[in-house]
């Protein structure tokens, strides 16, 4: 199941609940990119927002021919470059390729406008879920890294571990959980 | 949260979900705000995995946004669809007028084309033309340097045969044939 696009479909056929799951799911993601061409925090929210509502109203038209993350990508910048002309701000000049989207890796342009307090964060973050997989058994170990750096589909995964997709399941919740736990421990987030 | 719950969201996360297990996730982060914390958290982690680069900040645009689309009306299957082609009935006496417009359009393009035809035609009888199908020298067909040379007999023959046929449907077709300059040039 091809879970964005049948969250797409299900907005598609009036179901708005669907949409906030993508929402949840692209966010942090969004206002990235976006703060890449709006500086101000704040400003960067705003024009998410907009972005969102964009692609919400435009969401009829898409047919599945890109990833959704790819084509909400696209309108996120749009978004953001149209918000910099209406402010008489120059968008700018290095364009962001939309490829990027899909090759899981954010643009190298938009690296540039992190500043030091962000970097500092992502270092610390990167660090302690790679620590926190380090401490996993090694078959809770095995099972998220084939599905987050190997990008296996847990079919594949059963079949390299030799074992029910059941049980990769919910290795790699338990791989999952475990991070979450540290990186609150960690970094004092949480509930 | 229970423990199934949580394994539900690391699944979507994944995209790995099964059947009616999305009504299920849908039904969950609709009624519950530490699922929908939980999802992020989850998210996130597999983002930085990913090497995505994110906001540190705690997000949740869902409120404003669904505040701002709450008077936007909700999408039907039918606002998707497209529209079903619309067929246009042309009245009989259009049919009648553009059969008899085909068949003067074919005789006329039969007519050019046959005149077009005949003087190519004539240039294939040229003299210069056939004496090349009895040009079967084995040695340098060129010497100018401008042009390959040949040693082989057999080769020789088959690029000569190729040539003239060459000409024959290149002439036919109306259009200036680079073959024929090339290959006769030794002869004159």
């Amino acid at each position: 199941m091809n879970v964005d696009l049948e969250l797409v479909q299900r907005v598609q056929a009036g179901d708005k609940k669907a949409f906030d799951v993508l929402i949840l799911k692209y966010q942090q993601r969004i206002v990235h990119v976006i703060t890449g061409f709006v500086h101000d925090p704040v400003e960067a929210l705003d024009v998410a927002q907009e972005a969102f509502i964009k692609a919400y109203r435009a969401i009829p038209n898409f047919r599945g021919d890109s990833a959704f993350y790819t084509w909400l990508y696209r309108i996120a910048i749009n978004t953001a470059k149209n918000h910099l002309t209406s402010r008489a701000r120059r968008p700018p000049a290095v364009d962001v390729d939309a490829m990027d989207a899909t090759n899981f890796y954010d643009a190298p342009e938009l690296k540039e406008f992190e500043t030091p307090e962000s970097s500092l964060i992502s270092d610390e973050l990167q660090q302690t879920i790679h620590q926190a997989i380090q401490d996993l058994p090694e078959d809770t170990a095995t099972a998220i890294k084939l599905r987050e750096l190997e990008g296996m589909s847990y079919e594949e995964i059963a079949q390299v571990m030799e074992c029910p997709i059941g049980t990769v399941r919910s290795r790699i919740f338990r791989a999952r959980d475990a991070i979450d736990k540290q990186i609150q421990e960690t970094m004092g987030e949480g509930e | 949260m229970t423990v199934n719950q949580n394994e539900l969201l690391s699944a979507l996360v994944d995209g790995e979900l099964q059947g009616s297990e999305l009504d299920d996730v849908l039904q969950l982060l609709h009624t519950n705000e530490q699922a929908r914390n939980q999802l992020q958290r989850y998210q996130r982690a597999s983002d930085v995995l990913h090497d995505h680069s994110l906001s540190h900040h705690h997000i949740d645009l869902t409120d404003g946004i669904s505040a701002a689309l709450q008077d936007e009306a909700k999408f039907t299957v039918s606002t998707v669809s497209k529209k079903p082609a619309q067929i246009i009935a042309f009245p009989t006496q259009f049919w009648k007028q553009a059969t008899s417009l085909a068949v003067a359009a074919s005789i006329g393009a039969l007519a050019v084309v046959g005149v077009m035809t005949q003087p190519q035609n004539q240039i294939v009888q040229d003299p210069q033309i056939a004496s090349v199908e009895v040009e079967t020298s084995p040695m340098v067909v060129a010497q100018t340097g401008k042009r390959w040379t040949i040693e082989e007999q057999e080769v020789e023959e088959r690029l000569n045969s190729y040539l003239v046929d060459h000409n024959e449907y290149a002439g036919a077709s109306g259009v200036f044939s680079y073959a024929r300059v090339v290959s006769y040039d030794l002869g004159q």
